[in-house]
């Protein structure tokens, strides 16, 4: 399926050129995305190598209604595969001036920097925040063991805007999709059940080990007390029935700041439940921005009693990052366009860490920066982490 | 049991933004641009994309930044506005070829969405009142013939203004 999609891009980009050569004043297609080469060095891993990928996004217009939006992530793995991810393809259905439906796959809106941060133009840091990757996709290995991964999932989705006067806005979005399934199980694991976890396409690079989700275990090992591990990756199936629900809700004071409470629920085995609840705050001054999130998790797993019956526990963890940056060239004409950032990350109750980032970028025009960007974790039962990136990303 | 709840919240929602008081004022692209397009990355340049391709990329844009239908309308109008040519712009307003009235193009080119002026307007440009005075008309000139001269990561958009137009809004802003 996956080979096919280069076939499917060149398609789309030539068809795409096609029509807009045909019709010079209502195209309906455009191409955008962004790339960017990275060099990374870091002290735990004991490595520094370049690495870069391709993120074509391919937008359609169907008429006023309609839109389309698919983007790929190409990049090359340590190995020297080239990976090819499908990031997010939906449709857009203009229900009214205010109400969007969205079905697909898409990136779900938790939060800021899954949805509207992530691409490595937009991003501050040439790290993911603390809380977030560690967990497949994005951010890939990081020292600190993430929350939550940037989520795409296929469903469906409503989005709707309430304008309180020309300033102010409450962005609502509601969606349902696919949800979760429970890590991909090790060879030893016995008696598998018929809903059991669905397979991974590809391999996690979490550091932890797996744990073990069994109804009928034989001894309480120290597995059992880990942290499940979750498989985020989107699949056309389900492996149950239930799907998985979320929200965000915001308000804006526009231009300045916005504030958003997010909600995601799903079920990844019949009785045990993963659930994140996530606060996020993005200010935008005249010469700072300063952004953060607050996310909670709720893992539930298996654990036997003194009866060898199993009930379930709920592992709890929270985290939290916080990040400044300092627009220095909207001040002194001097340091015309350079960034200065600094982030604060922390998780907490499992896997507890804490981080801090300092970078400094130079935005060669709005949409094309080098981010030079030093990070230094403390691991509480690991390893700690010092690493160090200068990464070149361009939009276009 | 919870998608119930949800559909709730939904129709309820829905009920409000019925009620809420939007004004049915003329939205200006320009400040749309200034409250929204800088919120998540740098404003992007104008001329990076054709109008045709901005017209499919806005769309997508919307989704992202919670616009309105309207508001998307306006920022789509407000670019074509600015990537008309040089000449073009005289057309607009025949009449005023002979002196163009400063005040006017001020306000078609949104100047105030995106720059305060006597206290007023928006906030991702600097305040406008003092330019002129501080770094002569010359650079006000090159600066609205070329915003990005002197900053290639300037969002501000290349307006389709000659020399006197320029000269006209530098005497409104300047009385
Ligand atoms: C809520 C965050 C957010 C806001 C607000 C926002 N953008 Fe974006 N913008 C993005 C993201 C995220 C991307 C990258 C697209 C992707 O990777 O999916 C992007 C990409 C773009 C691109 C590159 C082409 C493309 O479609 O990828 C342009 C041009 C752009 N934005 C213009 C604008 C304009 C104009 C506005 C104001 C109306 C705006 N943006 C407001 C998040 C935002
Ligand atoms: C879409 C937003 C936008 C619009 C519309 C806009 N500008 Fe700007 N302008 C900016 C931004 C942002 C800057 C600051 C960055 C820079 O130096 O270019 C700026 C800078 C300037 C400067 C330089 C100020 C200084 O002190 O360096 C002048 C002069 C100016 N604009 C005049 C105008 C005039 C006159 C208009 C209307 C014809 C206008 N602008 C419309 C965004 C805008």
């Amino acid at each position: 399926m996956l080979k096919l999609l280069p076939f499917a891009i060149a398609t789309a980009v030539a068809s795409g050129q096609l029509l807009a050569n045909e019709q010079q004043n209502n195209s309906r297609f455009a191409l955008a995305g962004y790339g960017d080469v990275k060099y990374e060095d870091s002290k735990l891993m004991d490595t520094s190598a370049f690495s870069a990928r391709f993120v074509p996004i391919f937008l359609f217009s169907l008429s006023d209604k309609m839109h389309i939006e698919a983007e790929t992530e190409i990049s090359v793995d340590e190995n020297g595969e080239t990976e090819i991810e499908l990031e997010y393809a939906d449709i857009h259905y203009f229900l009214s001036d205010t109400t969007t439906f969205t079905a697909g796959k898409f990136l779900l809106p938790f939060g800021q920097y899954g949805p509207n941060q992530h691409p490595s133009w937009i991003n501050r840091s040439a790290f993911s925040p603390g809380i977030y990757g560690g967990l497949g996709g994005h951010g890939g290995y990081q020292p600190m063991q993430g929350l939550l991964p940037v989520m795409s999932d296929i469903g469906v989705g409503i989005q709707h805007i309430i304008p309180l006067g020309k300033n102010q806005k409450i962005f609502f979005d509601v969606y349902m999709t696919n949800g979760l399934a429970a890590e991909a199980p090790h060879d030893d694991e016995e008696d598998a059940h018929d809903d059991e976890p669905v397979l991974d396409e590809h391999e996690e690079e979490v550091v932890d080990e797996h744990a073990e989700e069994e109804e009928e275990h034989e001894e309480v090992d120290a597995h059992a007390w880990e942290l499940p591990e979750l498989a985020f990756e989107a699949t056309s199936a389900d492996n149950n029935s239930n799907k998985a629900f979320g929200g965000r809700i915001a308000y804006a004071f526009l231009p300045g700041i916005e504030v958003g409470a997010s909600y995601y629920t799903a079920k990844y085995d019949e009785k045990l439940g993963f659930t994140a609840t996530g606060f996020d705050i993005n200010w935008i001054g005249n010469h700072y921005i300063v952004r953060g999130e607050f996310i909670k998790t709720e893992t539930d797993s298996f654990e036997e009693d003194e009866h060898e019956e199993n009930k379930v526990i709920t592992f709890d963890r929270n985290g939290w990052y916080l990040q400044a940056t300092f627009m220095a060239g909207k001040m002194f004409n001097v340091l015309q366009g350079t960034d200065f950032v600094v982030e604060y990350a922390e998780t907490n109750k499992i896997n507890e860490a804490e981080r801090w980032a300092y970078g400094i970028n130079y935005w060669l025009d709005s949409r094309a920066v080098i981010k030079a960007t030093y990070e230094d974790t403390t691991v509480q039962d690991g390893e700690d982490d010092k690493r160090f990136a200068i990464q070149y990303s361009y939009g276009f | 049991m919870k998608s119930i709840i949800q559909i709730l919240l939904v129709i309820s929602l829905s009920l409000l933004s019925a009620f809420s008081i939007y004004a049915e004022e003329k939205i200006s692209g320009a400040e749309v641009i200034n409250n929204n397009c800088a919120r998540c990355h740098n404003a992007r340049a104008v001329h990076e994309f054709s109008i045709p391709e901005w017209k499919v990329i806005m769309p997508h844009m919307r989704e992202k930044a919670h616009l309105t239908g309207k508001e998307t309308q306006a920022v789509l109008e407000f670019l074509e506005l600015t990537s008309q040519s040089v000449p073009l712009a005289q057309k607009i307003a025949p009449e005023k070829i002979i002196a163009p009235d400063g005040k006017q193009l001020f306000t078609q080119f949104g100047c105030q969405g995106c720059h305060s002026l006597k206290g007023d307007g928006g906030t991702v440009g600097p305040a406008l009142d003092e330019t002129i005075k501080n770094k002569g008309i010359g650079f006000f000139i090159k600066k609205l013939q070329n915003p990005q001269f002197n900053n290639s990561s300037s969002p501000m958009p290349k307006m389709p203004l000659n020399e006197q137009q320029i000269k006209a809004i530098a005497e409104y802003i300047k009385s």
